[in-house]
């Protein structure tokens, strides 16, 4: 029952689009979820690489959360592709542990963040501030104790 | 707090034991890949990343044991020692099998499966030579930070430089959360937080120092304010404490101060806890970590299309077909009121109104009855995919070396037939395994290739799916069956004299049918043909076998490509309503009771050059009366691969009907398979052509009675039909 209080775009108070890659979909779905008690809007999903970037260029989202491990072409790959083509793309790296290495090649090659598999609504939450900086907004409704 | 709470955490769950299905089948086929190519580092990593998957999201559905199995399994994977590991394929399996059980006995509640053996297994792998794991020696990293302020040559020019160029130098000493479980990405991160504030003169430890997961530190020139600085370099669930210092202000008066960088106010920008709440209990410290070089999996494009797929309860959508079933029956009732009014008042206008509207309607009603079918039909694939697996354990079970070929893999089937085959087809391939394929010495005796060779194979045919079963093995002996039928008192000598080839081997349909060398461990064991052909009936298929002494056989399944609705001719017999699959007929023709001739008590009837066996489904009594002159409909159809006639007084004509099914109690026959209710509230019996046949073969003329197996529906229609053997009463 975890409840946060929604982030919105601080230009127009719109809730944050997000674009979830991950080949497996119950992945997807649980951070569909999550997303979805931060108040986010899910842009769209994709399994594997090569449609995280067309995906992304369709529906340009705030954030892009990115799993590693995936067929056709990975998640560092594709983060590295994205970020060239947008270099204000924020892209989140969501892998475990075991993949350490991987991370930290992803975030020499533009990606912004990264959470830890199993991945925990809390953490996520609070990267995700971090992510937007000052382009996202805690809608301030009733709780305001952020 | 890591498991969802109730609600969510069984939903979620509900998709884990739909998914991790997927995974399993994967690991199957990738295991399958691994036992033919091995030591293939590709798929060795494919297996690694569907037990990574696997562990992962069991773990976010708090299924402890099995993520902590999945997760020995993966880092076990990732060993170069392992990777080369002969059993590993065999592993592989062990470990889905395991997997699958475990998942089994979360949902359904039962008992977990032993997992001691499957770990030993897995330990095998890790203990190999050379199990090299790179011994990451933690140390007390603390002292490393004020340390060194001795600055080299190349630095202090750097320093000189950027004050030079009015930027403020600062000494940022960054803390990395000890609950972080990936210190090295968290540097990173950090480190590319630190370039955004500005240019980074030094950075310390090197990434490689075991240090460097404890603190890092950084040389940086900037034109930003201590406290824009601050909060750029606080990162959540990553920093722990920050402390800022300035080395040297911004200041163009000279290059005084990097002489002196090292005795300057510190003000510790001590960083709130950023990553306060969620502090993560600790887990694993540092795990063997392995680049995982991008692996493109090129046959992943099936999981492209799964893209855009939606998961539905079966159950709903049944629903929707219900009503859509509904809605045709309210079709047809509004076409009778429209005749009627049409008949009453023939020169209203609003007729013609009425007949748009209702052609219309007629037209999206089909599309959206199309619409809802296509939403049941899956993939035979679906089914197919298992069988690579099960053909090696059967293959490796009976000592046979067999390949498995599968096509027409995207041929769609309803989701209900396609689960309803899946019994009978795993039989047939088993038989064929065990039985079809010859041994390795004797094929190679015969001068065949000792590895068999299976194929399964599925296309469309018209309103139909044929799904075949192909071997090359030593074919089914029609001789050694009609012996067999002989000894065990299924036919008389009459009998199997008469049984045309194909006849013979459908004996083996027969329940109770089995030839002694058939028993074996695999198949046979009291379970045989006659399940294959009993489901065949009920989904109003048909099987037909096709077999060559020495050179294989073929079994063909005919299936209707839905259960719910079917194009169907009806008919008339003893004015009673009946209809039957309109694919089934090929042929009405019209005749008389003369034409009709009697062969060993058969009725049969020539129809141009050929002579059709006939079926009657009403009592010649009753039509006796009228003597030869009566007329009659005959309705050729063809069951399995040959034609029958049927007898039918008056033809209804074709409809499109929504099979009700109908429970046991109410019905106590399998000579019928559904009933329909007409627009106008006539009940319509839908006949199950296969089961009519056999009852007509089976019964022969000497056994009287049978004329009565009578058929009972219960209020809406407590007429009885009288389903009599040809010629029964003559």
């Amino acid at each position: 029952m975890e409840q946060f209080a929604p982030v919105k775009r601080s230009k127009d108070g719109q809730p944050i689009r997000y674009l979830i890659v991950d080949d497996s979909v119950f992945a997807r779905k649980n951070l569909a979820r999550m997303i979805e008690s931060f108040g986010g809007q899910v842009a769209a999903e994709a399994g594997d690489g090569l449609t995280a970037i067309s995906e992304f260029d369709r529906t340009h989202p705030d954030i892009v959360l990115m799993d590693i491990t995936m067929p056709q072409m990975e998640g560092i790959e594709a983060a590295e592709k994205i970020v060239q083509a947008h270099p204000e793309a924020r892209v989140v790296m969501v892998s475990s542990v075991g993949y350490q290495e991987n991370i930290v090649a992803a975030l020499q090659r533009g990606a912004r963040h990264f959470v830890q598999k199993p991945v925990k609504p809390e953490v996520l939450y609070e990267v995700i501030k971090y992510v937007l900086g000052e382009d996202g907004v805690v809608a301030t409704a009733a709780g305001a104790g952020v | 707090m890591t498991n969802p709470p109730d609600e969510r955490g069984a939903e979620l769950q509900e998709l884990f034991f739909e998914t991790s299905q997927e995974l399993l089948q994967a690991l199957n086929e990738e295991s399958l890949k691994l036992e033919k190519n091995p030591g293939d580092e590709e798929i060795v990593r494919s297996i690694r990343r569907t037990v990574h998957t696997l562990k992962g999201d069991s773990a976010a559905c708090g299924l402890r044991e099995l993520s902590e199995l999945a997760h020995q399994f993966e880092d076990a994977l990732s060993l170069d020692s392992a990777a080369s590991h002969a059993a590993l394929a065999e592993i592989a399996f062990a470990a889905a099998d395991v997997f699958g059980g475990m998942i089994a006995a979360y949902h359904g509640g039962g008992a977990m499966p032993a997992t001691e053996a499957l770990r030993q297994r897995i330990n095998e792998l890790t203990s190999a030579p050379a199990a090299k794991k790179l011994g990451r020696k933690k140390k007390s990293a603390e002292a490393v930070s004020q340390s060194g302020k001795d600055w080299t040559e190349t630095e202090k020019r750097a320093l000189a430089e950027a004050q030079a160029a009015g930027l403020a130098i600062y000494d940022i000493a960054v803390k990395i959360d000890p609950h972080c479980t990936m210190p090295i990405a968290a540097r990173q991160l950090i480190q590319n937080a630190i370039s955004r504030i500005g240019n980074v003169l030094v950075a310390r430890p090197d990434a490689k120092s075991p240090a460097a997961s404890k603190q890092v530190e950084f040389v940086v020139a900037s034109s930003q304010t201590e406290e824009q600085i601050a909060a750029k370099s606080r990162i959540p669930t990553i920093t722990g404490e920050v402390s800022i210092t300035l080395i040297a202000a911004a200041s163009p008066s000279k290059s005084s101060a990097i002489t002196a960088p090292a005795a300057v106010p510190q003000s510790p920008a001590s960083a709130p806890e950023a990553s306060a709440a969620p502090a993560s209990p600790a887990p694993a410290p540092v795990e063997p970590a392995r680049v995982e070089a991008q692996a493109a999996a090129p046959e992943s494009a099936p999981q492209a299309m799964m893209e855009n797929i939606l998961r539905v309860e079966a159950g709903r959508i049944d629903n929707v077909l219900n009503l859509v079933g509904e809605l045709i029956i309210g079709k047809s009732m509004f076409q009778q009121a429209l005749n009627e009014f049409g008949k009453r008042y023939p020169k209203e206008l609003l007729r013609g109104k009425f007949a748009d509207v209702m052609a219309f309607q007629a037209r999206v009603l089909n599309d959206l009855q199309r619409s809802v079918m296509k939403i049941r039909m899956v993939p035979v694939d679906q089914l197919f995919r298992r069988f690579p697996r099960i053909v090696r354990d059967v293959a490796r079970q009976c000592g046979r070396e067999v390949d498995l070929e599968l096509s027409g893999q995207e041929t769609d089937l309803d989701k209900g037939i396609l689960d309803a085959i899946a019994e009978p087809l795993t039989h047939l391939v088993r038989n064929a395994v065990s039985h079809g394929i010859e041994s390795p010495e004797e094929r190679r005796r015969l001068g065949k290739s000792p590895r068999g060779h299976i194929r399964l194979n599925a296309f469309h045919q018209g309103n139909q799916v044929v799904v075949e079963v192909s071997d090359d093995g030593r074919g089914i002996d029609a001789q050694k069956i009609r012996a067999k039928a002989l000894e065990m008192r299924m036919v008389s000598v009459e009998e199997t004299a008469r049984l045309s080839e194909s006849e013979t081997l459908e004996l083996i349909f027969r329940p109770g049918f089995s030839t002694a060398e058939e028993v074996t461990e695999v198949s046979g064991r009291g379970v045989g043909m006659d399940v294959v052909q009993s489901v065949l009936h009920r989904l109003k298929a048909t099987i037909h076998i096709e077999t060559r002494p020495g050179q294989g056989t073929t079994f063909r399944m005919k299936l209707p490509l839905t259960l719910a609705i079917i194009k169907a001719l009806m008919f008339w017999v003893e004015r009673r309503l009946y209809a039957i699959p309109l694919n089934a007929v090929s042929q009405i023709a019209r005749t008389t009771e003369s034409e009709v001739h009697q062969v060993d008590n058969y009725e049969v009837l020539q129809l141009r050059n050929q002579v059709l066996p006939l079926l009657r489904l009403g009592r010649r009594s009753a039509i006796e009366g009228d003597g030869k002159s009566t007329k009659l409909f005959v309705l050729v159809i063809t069951v399995g691969e040959r034609k029958y006639g049927l007898i039918v007084d008056a033809l209804e004509g074709e409809e499109e009907l929504v099979i009700k099914a109908l429970d046991d109690q109410t019905f106590s026959t399998d000579l019928v398979n559904g009933a329909s209710i007409l627009g106008d509230g006539k009940v319509v019996l839908i006949l199950n052509l296969p089961a009519v046949v056999e009852h007509v073969a089976l019964s022969r003329p000497e056994q009287s009675g049978l004329t009565n197996c009578g058929i009972l529906l219960n209020h809406a229609d407590r007429a009885r039909l009288a389903l009599g053997a040809a010629g029964g009463q003559a």
